[in-house]
């Protein structure tokens, strides 16, 4: 689980990482490359350094098999 | 894990740019120092430079490709350049205006030119240094 620090006194975290392994053990590699971004960047959105725009974080559901709101989640501060 | 290619092409392009223009900088600093106001030596100086650049800039990429493959710019990327250049491009501005500012005030052609250069280098450093940052530290 991976966040980074938003100005609304919140933050976007993510479960993209524990939801690979779910998914058959899916590389980071792989997902990014169906997403349409690079391994690098999708790294940095699994370690809370990068929040992606709403279509990459659609996609990235997408492609894991969830619910938008199972792979992101808003937590206040 | 190996930086993406945007990330490493940073790196080469703050290197080329260090190395070219920065090398300008350090022989044409002198000159004015000793009051050279002839277009001429400067103009062969910056040619000298340019080629280096270039030379640097062809090279690096070439590395960065065979050493970790390409991919394309994806919107981290993208993102991280706009903020770069939003955070940067300040530099160049105070450049244009100081320079029209020396231009009112009769100052040497040779001076301004430099002046407008020196902000323009200094502008793309600060821009490429800042993307460089943003890759580590997160945007």
């Amino acid at each position: 689980m991976a966040g980074r620090d938003k100005p609304g006194g919140g933050r976007v975290i993510n479960h993209i990482r524990l939801l690979r392994a779910a998914a058959d053990g899916m590389t980071q590699g792989e997902l990014a490359t169906r997403v349409g971004v690079s391994r690098q960047t999708l790294n940095a959105i699994e370690g809370g350094k990068y929040a992606p725009s709403l279509e990459i974080a659609f996609k990235i559901a997408r492609e894991l098999g969830r619910p938008l709101a199972e792979v992101f989640e808003f937590v206040e501060r | 894990m190996l930086p993406s290619f945007e990330e490493r092409s940073v790196w080469v392009q703050l290197i080329a740019l260090g190395l070219g223009l920065g090398g300008y900088f350090a022989a044409a600093g002198p000159m004015l120092a000793r009051g050279v106001m002839e277009t001429t030596p400067y103009v062969a100086v910056f040619a000298v430079s340019l080629v280096l650049l270039i030379g640097v800039m062809i090279a690096g990429h070439i590395i960065a490709a065979v050493f970790g493959g390409t991919e394309e710019e994806d919107e981290r990327d993208r993102l991280i350049g706009w903020k770069a250049e939003a955070r940067s491009s300040w530099v160049l501005g105070l450049g244009v205006f100081g320079a029209i500012g020396a231009l009112v005030f009769g100052v040497e052609g040779v001076w301004v030119a430099n002046g407008l250069l020196l902000a323009l280098f200094a502008s793309e450093m600060l821009k490429l240094a800042l993307q460089a940052v943003s890759y580590r530290r997160g945007v």
